[in-house]
């Protein structure tokens, strides 16, 4: 994400950062959680008139939206307070106008801004950021200051960078897109008339796994996210299918069915196979490693129906995960590892599911009218999931809140979405 | 009679003309080359049954005429049908391995390269699907091994859900979903 950072002043009060994560609650009981309310001013527009009035609006609307998606925040706009919401920080900025030079005028001119969080009502100023952004850059500017207040409010890191990618398409053709975790900056990456499916986040970004039919017959392709280039990783007889990126960055998981059988294989990014995990006539297929990279999770139908199975990354100590439901895959580690989301089928529906990583406290998250819902991902927030739904009867991608129990929908239209995941 | 002896010399002619297609023909390793040949004969074998017995030696008899233009069309054309699979199963039944008998002569006559697909209905996931896709082509695969066609004919993919043949969600859209498609690789 190429932000042009001027300046980034961060005056930290020592006291208050020492205390920061008890000044904020929120607390998740399961039915009861406590927000943090935040009041955001209009910026004021010091200069450049309607270039500046627009950047202003525009970093508003964001960073109010991004403090509501993380979960966290109420926020409201006015002293006034129609919500009754009881404050306890305060956002407040200002912008000026595009710096008339002979080298940038116009449209590609950046604008000055300078954000403030501040306590309420004592005004006490936390943190201040200036930012330089060309007009191009300023969704991902106000994505980067939300980032910024999320973490210093909660201690956690914010999502507000985070993006999805996913295939859409039907009749024999989808192509991967990428879109910004609130629905906008929708990107086509693929255009090759062929099916492009299940692609998977490098953990620094910078590339996408996925299984395309490009070249004709099934491989698995990665392509850089910098330039869009795509490489050929492996293409082998069959399957080559569902890749998992190792949290290391420096190997993948993938399943392929040259030998004979869908199996598990561990393989580098360059397409050489390290190591072959499973050993069954059965179909294995759906990786997913553990967040630290020693095990992993996967599908295997040996018993007659496809069920959860983990073992270590040498192939060792299988242990089965599932005994509820006649058809569980899809399974994905949650960033913290204690949880596990996965697909289940229950008769000709399918649904999302989330349990701990020991199997107990199943839960199912798509109930009937959500039609079918298949493959989840994890935000790397651990508290979102998207997913894909008919329920509107196309599939779209749906982002769930495990905490509060709510779904918003990201994407929109009449082509078909699947196979979505959250970038790291 | 003399119109008798010249039939048969033009049938020996045409025969040995067939021949030397035939050879050239096998040696065309590549589908771009073969696909403006069968065009070219069929316009010079309707031209020459118009002509007088004298031009006998230039009669070319289309090589469509001798049986199916397998590189140009698709398995369904020439007899080859698919077979269909039970929900979420990948073995074959009795009348899919009648089904595949048929094919297993057709195909070993027909000689050429044939793609095997397998595809699943709707439900369930994108992956199990695409898994038993791939299952239920190696299956057709096997079984068509067993009956003496060559391996190196029968090529293998799997398109789970994504390429349908009926659309809907229904009992009978699934059950013609569920299937072993051959097509031109």
């Amino acid at each position: 994400m190429p932000v042009f950072f001027l300046t980034c002043v961060f005056w930290p009060n020592m006291a208050l950062a020492q205390g920061r994560h008890t000044e904020v609650v929120i607390e998740h009981t399961g039915t009861a959680f406590i927000k943090t309310d935040v009041l955001i001013r209009d910026l004021d527009v010091l200069s450049g008139g309607v270039e500046s009035a627009d950047a202003a609006n525009l970093m508003n609307r964001i960073v109010a939206n991004d403090l509501r998606l993380s979960g966290l925040f109420l926020v409201g706009f006015s002293e006034e307070n129609p919500d009754s919401l009881k404050y306890e920080f305060t956002i407040e900025g200002t912008v000026e106008g595009p710096l008339r030079d002979a080298a940038q005028t116009g449209e590609n001119a950046p604008v000055t801004i300078s954000l403030n969080l501040l306590s309420y009502p004592q005004r006490q100023l936390l943190m201040n950021k200036r930012y330089r952004p060309l007009p191009s850059q300023m969704r991902a500017t106000a994505h980067h200051f939300a980032n910024e207040v999320i973490h210093w409010l909660s201690g956690e890191p914010g999502i507000c960078l985070t993006r999805v990618v996913f295939s859409r398409g039907s009749g024999g053709r989808r192509d991967l897109y990428v879109v910004d975790y609130d629905g906008e900056g929708l990107l086509r990456l693929t255009a090759n008339r062929e099916l492009n499916l299940c692609p998977d986040w490098s953990p620094d970004g910078k590339e996408i796994a996925f299984t395309s039919y490009r070249d004709g017959e099934q491989a698995l392709f990665s392509l850089n996210t910098t330039n869009g280039k795509v490489r050929r990783v492996i293409a082998r007889e069959g399957l080559n299918l569902g890749a998992s990126w190792h949290p290391g960055g420096e190997e993948l998981l993938l399943a392929l069915s040259h030998g004979g059988n869908p199996e598990i294989y561990r393989i580098t990014p360059q397409g050489k196979i390290i190591k072959r995990l499973t050993v069954s006539k059965a179909i294995e297929i759906s990786p997913s490693w553990a967040p630290g990279g020693r095990d992993l999770v996967f599908t295997s139908d040996r018993t007659g129906t496809p069920q959860l199975y983990i073992i270590d990354s040498d192939g060792a100590g299988r242990r089965r995960l599932t005994f509820e439901g006649r058809y569980n895959d899809s399974a994905v580690w949650s960033p913290s590892g204690d949880q596990i989301v996965y697909a289940t089928r229950s008769g000709n529906y399918t649904q999302i599911v989330v349990m701990k990583s020991t199997g107990e406290d199943r839960r199912v998250l798509t109930g009937r009218r959500w039609g079918n819902s298949e493959d989840p991902s994890w935000a790397p927030d651990g508290r979102h999931i998207v997913f894909a739904s008919d329920r509107s009867g196309v599939f779209k991608l749906y982002v769930y809140d495990v905490v509060e129990d709510t779904f918003r929908q990201l994407t929109f239209g009449n082509d078909p979405d699947i196979t979505p995941a959250w970038s790291h | 009679m003399n119109r008798g002896w010249i039939t048969r010399n033009a049938m020996l002619i045409a025969g040995l003309v067939l021949l030397v297609a035939l050879i050239s023909l096998a040696g065309c390793g590549s589908k771009s080359d073969v696909e403006t040949d069968p065009a070219a004969g069929t316009g010079v074998g309707e031209e020459t049954e118009e002509l007088p017995v004298e031009t006998v030696p230039e009669v070319v008899e289309p090589v469509v005429e001798e049986g199916p233009d397998y590189l140009n069309l698709n398995p369904s054309d020439y007899g080859v049908e698919d077979v269909f699979f039970a929900f979420d199963q990948y073995d074959l039944d009795d009348e899919s391995m009648g089904i595949l008998s048929h094919n297993a002569r057709i195909i070993k006559e027909a000689g050429v390269t044939i793609l095997v697909s397998g595809h699943g209905d709707e439900r369930g996931t994108v992956e199990y699907n695409l898994a038993l896709g791939e299952k239920r082509a190696r299956a057709v695969r096997d079984y068509l091994v067993s009956l003496g066609v060559t391996v190196g004919q029968l090529k293998i993919t799997s398109y789970g859900e994504s390429k349908p043949f009926a659309m809907g969600s229904n009992e009978d859209a699934w059950a013609k979903n569920r299937r072993a498609h051959f097509e031109r690789p």
